[in-house]
């Protein structure tokens, strides 16, 4: 490999998850990167239903996963786990970016997600992109954090008819975007 | 053992009757290389979801078996990690004594913070077999009076519910909660409380040189260090008698025990200092270097023998082992639970409440503070909530039976208050989440006991009947109460959400303008309410004097009014300011590809909306009062000085309430700050190299602004 290339300017591929043969690349890089323990089942659970709804950035930047569903009488997306490995960080924000636009067009209201209360870089992140913080919650990692549960409602349309229904895209300079998102609902 | 040092090979499950065992491991092979990728054999009933949390062997973050210490309690005894005597050395056994008080005093207080007993105060082995410690008496007496506070505990906490994984808190998974005896602790403790008291008494004798009275052993060999070492032992034992007998007050019922239990709370606090006092000779006689670390769990410094947090972790896994800090013991929650005067007045446990709160109390403290509140639907299990309702209503007089306590609406009504007071017990984040909610009961209470009162109305003015009379009356002076209480209850959450950290400085503007509307029917409730208080107070006054015929006194605004209109007043100002701010571009707008400003005050204010808190109030209202809000305006009527100038009137009215002192000093001290900050921005309105910042230094939630030249 050149070695003069900029690390922007790698070409990033985005690709649903695959099969699995992805899967022990995504367990590697949660397991580094998150403090809480999930098992197995945690992403077999997840990509065995919504596979389309998986991304993973390679080569081996970023992992993203995401379901939706219907909760109490609304569609709610919900973020469960977005990792980005450290030299890369900064870059996150695109691939957010991209899973929120694929749940608006699947019909979703909103997107829920939790993240521990001392993540600085994920709660400017999405804070950034729309999500408040809906509420708090006591000790809710196992290593006894409390924890922000974020939303983004999207508008209505018969609210904003002239609301472009997506934005050109979004311009970051993050230091650090470290989801931490486990399904504990 | 086996002399010959090799070990039986494991004994088997034998092969039954109609069963043998045999090993398929091949097959399983085999079978799992005819799967397809991907593929699962499962039951018809499993699922992923639930499969969710399960644990995975020979993972480090699940297994609590990998990595450990030992595999059972007994292996860990077997391997002297927890010896009795701890040394056959009396002055190292005493000293190593007074590190397990400590760092099981440090356990206690992580567990009161909400963690696992297993992981905290139980992972002292010393607790696992009672009947072990059976031949060392200090150690003995000791652990049973540990255990016996720990099922006090748990016994108080498990009542309460107030909603952070008690099940982690009160879960004991077999662990022995009660030895044979431990109800005699107490008779135990004192008998080596009176056995070390014997023994310091000798050694001063001694040390001055006069015979001894008595044949009585030293505590340990070493001369010097005896008054030293019954005077650290003594103390501990004291706090620890102190604080069951603590537990034990609290538990009588209808708060009977809450002038004892302040007795020896002052006693533990007493007891705590004397603690204090020993450190530094125990640091001056722990053996090696003792680090003089803030994260010591003992006053040597020392690391205690006897404590083994994984081994617990892996008897009782159902779910993964958590990382738990020990804290060191800071103060005593139960102190101020215990200073509270059992108001029959349903405000002043309010006011209480709220208070008591700000101080971050833990999970113990809370649960009891929620037990003496509430016991069998009355407050302090003593008054009636339906006296204590009418009472808050403005209505002190009224002890008759009547029929219309009995309605559904008023049992509801009732039941709500209940439910308050419990609410405002638990931590602050579930507090809010349950605040929210119930505002749309508190809504549906008020048009049902509305609706309930207007049909009283029409046949009342059938019939003037003068009981009908009284239950007209009544009725409104709960309407006026229930209608306050559930704007009181909006006010808390919306500031809460400050306490909890949920707005971001682009909320700012909409929050504090929410506030403001709250605060606006708040101040109008609760003036109405104290209007019609005073009403009824003059006319009883004046059928005792019927001679009395001078004009009505000049109403005056009740002191508490203005204190809400002061408030109103610096909501309103730091609204318009954060508008002015966005409309002139001094703050950079959100500005989200998804979603805009609309959503966000959708999602904030949905729980206040959807009860009608307040009516007709929507994002509309909010555009249409901030969107031309600029400086110049804002310069020439300024909200902050209003709010100043309220402040410093109304004090006087407050010379008896320190509290409400404060708080007006507070409020007075942020609208002067922002009064300043507000003609700043003004002035240099061209100069942008002025920065505005907030800091909540000053105020809770009312945020100071601070303008600054980069």
């Amino acid at each position: 490999m050149d070695e003069n290339v900029e690390l922007d300017a790698w070409e990033i591929e985005y690709v649903s998850y695959g099969g699995e043969q992805h899967l022990p690349l995504v367990m590697n890089l949660v397991d580094q990167e998150l403090s809480e323990p999930y098992s197995i089942f945690t992403y077999r659970y997840f990509v065995y239903l919504w596979p389309q709804l998986s991304f993973l950035v390679l080569p081996q930047l970023f992992h993203f996963q995401m379901v939706y569903g219907e909760h109490r009488n609304t569609f709610r997306g919900y973020i469960v786990m977005l990792v980005v490995i450290k030299p890369y960080r900064g870059r996150g924000i695109e691939l957010v970016t991209r899973s929120i636009k694929v749940i608006m067009e699947s019909g979703c209201e909103e997107v829920t997600l939790e993240a521990e209360v001392t993540n600085k870089g994920a709660l400017a992140l999405y804070g950034r992109l729309g999500f408040i913080r809906a509420k708090r919650l006591f000790h809710y990692y196992l290593n006894g954090v409390d924890a922000f549960r974020l939303k983004l409602l999207f508008p209505r349309s018969e609210l904003h008819p002239s609301l472009p229904m997506m934005s050109d895209k979004y311009e970051s300079h993050m230091q650090s975007d470290h989801g931490d998102a486990p399904f504990k609902e | 053992m086996a002399e010959d040092g090799s070990l039986p090979p494991r004994a088997s499950i034998p092969s039954g009757d109609n069963s043998v065992w045999a090993d398929v491991s091949p097959l399983l092979q085999a079978a799992c290389q005819d799967l397809q990728e991907g593929e699962l054999i499962h039951g018809d009933n499993f699922n992923l979801f639930a499969a969710m949390s399960a644990l995975e062997i020979m993972d480090p973050k699940m297994d609590s078996g990998i990595a450990c210490t030992y595999y059972s309690l007994d292996e860990a005894i077997e391997n002297g990690v927890a010896p009795i005597p701890i040394s056959a050395d009396k002055t190292t056994d005493v000293r190593c004594m007074i590190d397990i008080m400590d760092h099981l005093l440090a356990c206690e207080a992580t567990w009161h913070k909400g963690h696992s007993l297993a992981q905290t105060v139980y992972s002292c082995l010393y607790l696992l077999r009672p009947e072990r410690t059976s031949s060392h008496a200090l150690l003995h007496s000791y652990c049973k009076v540990i255990r016996a506070t720990c099922k006090a505990i748990l016994s108080v906490v498990s009542q309460a519910r107030t909603h952070e994984e008690e099940d982690l808190f009160t879960m004991a998974y077999g662990l022995p909660l009660s030895g044979d005896g431990d109800e005699k602790c107490l008779s135990m403790l004192n008998a080596v409380e009176e056995t070390i008291s014997r023994q310091l008494r000798a050694c001063k004798v001694s040390s001055s040189k006069r015979r001894v009275p008595e044949d009585i052993e030293p505590l340990q060999n070493n001369p010097d260090l005896e008054e030293g070492y019954c005077k650290a032992l003594l103390c501990r034992l004291r706090f620890r008698k102190h604080f069951y007998h603590l537990l034990m007050s609290m538990k009588r019922p209808q708060g009977r025990g809450l002038e004892l239990a302040r007795k020896h709370i002052a006693s533990c606090i007493s007891e705590i200092d004397y603690i204090r006092k020993c450190s530094e000779f125990l640091r001056a006689n722990a053996h090696g270097i003792s680090e003089q670390n803030l994260d010591n769990t003992t006053a040597s410094g020392c690391q205690p023998i006897g404590f083994d947090a994984s081994l617990n972790c892996r008897l009782s896994a159902p779910t993964p082992p958590r990382s738990i800090k020990i804290h060191s013991w800071e103060k005593v929650n139960l102190n101020v639970v215990c200073s509270y005067s059992l108001d029959p007045s349903l405000e002043a446990a309010l006011l209480f409440v709220v208070k008591f709160q700000k101080s971050r109390p833990d999970l113990v403290a809370r649960a009891h503070l929620q037990l003496l509140l509430v016991q069998d639907g009355k407050l302090y299990g003593r008054d009636p909530m339906f006296s204590m309702i009418t009472g808050a209503a403005g209505l002190p007089g009224v002890t008759e039976n009547y029929d219309f306590q009995k309605n559904e609406f008023m049992v509801q009504l009732g039941q709500l208050v209940i439910n308050l007071l419990k609410i405002l017990c638990t931590n602050a984040a579930w507090q809010r989440r349950k605040l929210g909610k119930m505002l749309q009961d508190w809504h549906v209470t008020y048009v049902q006991l509305e609706m309930t009162f207007k049909g009283e109305f029409e046949e009342a003015s059938k019939t003037s009947n003068n009981k009908q009379k009284i239950c007209f009356k009544i009725y409104q002076h709960i309407l006026a109460w229930v209608e306050e209480q559930t704007y009181w209850i909006a006010f808390r959450f919306l500031n809460l959400g400050f306490e909890l950290e949920l707005y971001s400085v682009h909320d700012y503007c909409m929050v504090y303008w929410y506030i403001y509307v709250v605060l606006i029917k708040l101040t109008e409730k609760k003036h109405l309410r104290m209007a019609m208080s005073s009403d009824s107070a003059k006319k009883k006054t004046k059928k005792k004097r019927d001679s009395f015929k001078d004009g009505e006194i000049d109403y005056q605004i009740p002191a508490a009014v203005m204190f809400l209109q002061s408030q109103i007043y610096l909501a309103e100002g730091l609204s318009m300011m954060f508008a002015a701010l966005r409309n002139e571009c001094r703050i950079v707008p959100l500005q989200s590809p998804f979603n805009t400003e609309h959503e966000i005050f959708i999602q904030q204010f949905e729980l206040l909306q959807k009860a009608c808190v307040p009516d007709h109030i929507s994002y509309v209202s909010f555009k249409e009062s901030t969107m031309h809000a600029n400086f110049s305006t804002l310069a020439i009527c300024d909200y902050f000085k209003e709010a100043q100038r309220i402040a410093k009137e109304v004090k006087s009215s407050f010379a008896n309430d320190p509290d409400t002192m404060a708080e007006l000093c507070r409020v007075e001290q942020v609208a002067e700050r922002n009064s300043i900050a507000l003609n700043v921005c003004q002035a240099g309105a061209l100069d942008p190299k002025l920065k505005i910042s907030f800091t909540f230094c000053h105020h809770p939630f009312y945020a100071t602004a601070i303008v600054k030249r980069s």
